[in-house]
């Protein structure tokens, strides 16, 4: 997948409502390859972009095309294919599973696409400093190690675009620094469009655009 | 890592909820399917036509009153005129008379040539027309000397609940009894003479111990040429045998019917009314205990919802995430299932042995009806927990729940 075209895009809640924004109800394409910076506000529908890309809700008015192509008419199997080697996002939340531990956490998805191997993840557990923790449940470690965790979940696919959701913040600017080094590395060996959104602390990274939701 | 998805989605399954589905539908598989098996094994025995006579034969005798009993009264036996006006009644198709025996007869039985006990008894014959069994074995030929012999089956029963059972003796089976040397001794008008009897088989319906008609004709001629042989009693054969015109000429004549065809009717009737009921029964359970599944399978899914739905938001698709549920139904059930058929097995055998000893002559019927619908019975509840568990996941993955 190349582009992600929002054509007049706006939640439903928003309907009626003057909204200045860079993206709602506007037209914009991200680009595969470049680095995208949302900066946004608490309630101005950041998760609701996210939301609606990865296809998990449908509540918005106009349309998101995928190369061109409407993502409200794909298939659950379309979807399914999208989420294994398209389109990969860093959840605000996490979703993480709290009963299962840090490395099964990142297994549970590797295994489904079988993108890297056991090494890899070790490293990158390593390089984030959580290497201690990989076999400690994701439910007794702090919000800023979910973090981590979350992220190299996000990273074990193949991706066209990778959305991450607030990712850092909950992190030192060390860790934060670390985790966009190799989150920027594995964007590029892939080639991929990297959107970050942030609502004031942002990764410090060059960003190609930058928008205002 | 089908292992993970497992550990993540077995939490919260409560495992009272699952025995109780488990025992629950155990029941009520096991009684549906022991009720159709058991209506499988035991209907043969009430619907067989007897071996000897065919079904619309009716076997009719004089009632006997007191005043009979002291030779005052009416004779009990039928005269050519009664048996003229019987034949003449539009039910009848054609009457035979039972003849019997008019001189001595003294049996004794015994194996391998040692005569183990003796009796005096007699014999009676219908004509062979009506006797519905292997005419080549149902002859008598005096220079041969072997009369051949049917005997009611209650006399087997007598002997092996009865008799054998209180003295620890072993019981007989029916092709045992063809083995028994038979000596038969017949006295009368001066005569004696010693014969071999043969068995060849049972009725469960002629309950007299009947021989060849040209046998008795020639003992009869032999030994006791004098004797008076207006028979008491008569085979008619009907053309319906539920015509209420024969219960009628029965009560009129001061008659009696000697047969139990009604009542194997009525048997047969209530077998299958108690059959379809217990059926019911385990069905119903069946039912409910699926119903406990449903529930508990929906309860599972819903408390683990939130985990569901972050499966399917990294990229698992419904029929994965589905997948362990189904599987643990599916296993459920076909534990179930088994468990079922080998305490159908079990019960079957327990009571096909009792039912043996009883009724030798009985065929081991086929456990197949039971068992196929042991399978229907799993595969509909398999395929609708599927199909369930599929549109729960579903839900979620529509954001309905």
């Amino acid at each position: 997948m190349d582009r992600i075209a929002l054509h007049n895009t706006l939640p439903c809640v928003f309907e009626g409502r003057e909204v200045q924004s860079d993206i709602w109800s506007q037209d914009i394409t991200f680009q595969k390859g470049e680095t995208i910076l949302v900066e946004a506000s608490s309630g101005t529908g950041k998760s609701s972009l996210c939301s609606y890309i990865i296809g998990y809700r449908k509540d918005y008015l106009g349309n998101i095309l995928f190369d061109g192509s409407d993502i409200r008419q794909y298939s659950v199997s379309d979807w399914t294919s999208i989420r294994q080697h398209t389109l990969s996002l860093l959840f605000q939340e996490l979703r993480l599973f709290p009963e299962l531990t840090a490395l099964e956490n990142v297994q549970i998805k590797n295994g489904l696409t079988g993108h890297k191997r056991l090494c890899e993840i070790e490293d990158w557990f390593q390089r984030l400093g959580i290497a201690d923790k990989m076999e400690a449940k994701v439910g007794r470690m702090s919000f800023g190690q979910q973090q981590r965790v979350a992220m190299i979940r996000a990273l074990v696919q193949p991706f066209d675009f990778l959305m991450v959701d607030e990712p850092i913040s909950h992190l030192d600017d060390e860790n934060s620094a670390i985790m966009a080094e190799i989150m920027m590395e594995e964007a590029r060996s892939q080639g991929a469009g990297v959107i970050v959104t942030s609502i004031g602390k942002h990764m410090n990274m060059s960003y190609d655009k930058t928008y205002r939701l | 890592m089908m292992s993970l998805v497992w550990k993540l989605l077995r939490q919260h399954i409560s495992i009272a909820q699952l025995a109780g589905f488990f025992f629950a539908n155990l029941f009520g598989m096991f009684i549906v399917l022991l009720g159709l098996q058991f209506y499988n094994d035991v209907k043969p025995l009430f619907s067989q036509e007897d071996g000897f006579l065919k079904p619309e034969y009716l076997i009719v005798s004089k009632r006997i009153s007191g005043v009979s009993v002291l030779g005052a009264g009416e004779s009990c036996s039928f005269s050519q005129k009664d048996i003229q006006d019987i034949t003449s009644q539009p039910f009848c198709k054609s009457v035979g008379a039972f003849t019997a025996s008019q001189y001595r007869v003294i049996c004794s039985l015994g194996m391998k040539g040692v005569a183990q006990m003796g009796t005096e008894m007699f014999f009676e014959s219908v004509p062979d027309r009506f006797v519905d069994t292997d005419l080549s074995q149902w002859k008598f030929d005096p220079q041969e000397g072997v009369i051949p012999i049917v005997l009611p089956r209650t006399y087997l029963a007598i002997y092996n609940f009865g008799y054998a059972q209180s003295q620890s003796l072993p019981k007989i089976s029916e092709g045992i009894v063809g083995m028994i040397d038979m000596v038969v001794v017949l006295r009368g008008n001066g005569q004696e003479e010693r014969l071999k009897g043969k068995v060849i088989g049972f009725s469960s319906r002629l309950n007299t111990i009947l021989v060849p008609e040209s046998f008795i004709q020639w003992s009869n001629a032999k030994f006791a040429p004098e004797a008076d042989l207006a028979p008491n009693r008569l085979i008619v054969e009907v053309s319906n045998p539920t015509d209420d015109a024969i219960v009628k000429y029965i009560n009129e004549h001061n008659l009696e019917l000697e047969d139990d065809k009604l009542d194997v009717g009525k048997a047969t009737y209530f077998l299958r009314v108690v059959t379809v009921l217990v059926m019911c029964i385990g069905m119903l359970i069946s039912v409910l205990s699926f119903y406990i599944l449903m529930l508990s399978i929906y309860l599972l899914v819903q408390k683990n919802t939130e985990k569901l739905r972050n499966l399917l938001l990294i990229g698992y698709s419904p029929v994965r995430v589905s997948l362990p549920y189904q599987l643990l139904t599916i296993g459920m059930n076909g534990v179930v299932l088994l468990l079922s058929f080998i305490l159908l097995y079990m019960v079957r055998s327990y009571y096909m042995d009792t039912l043996w000893v009883m009724f030798p002559q009985m065929q081991d019927g086929s456990m197949l009806p039971a068992l196929s619908l042991g399978f229907c019975l799993f595969a509909v509840v398999s395929i609708i927990n599927i199909i369930a568990v599929r549109n729960r996941v579903m839900k979620i993955w529509n954001r309905k729940e």
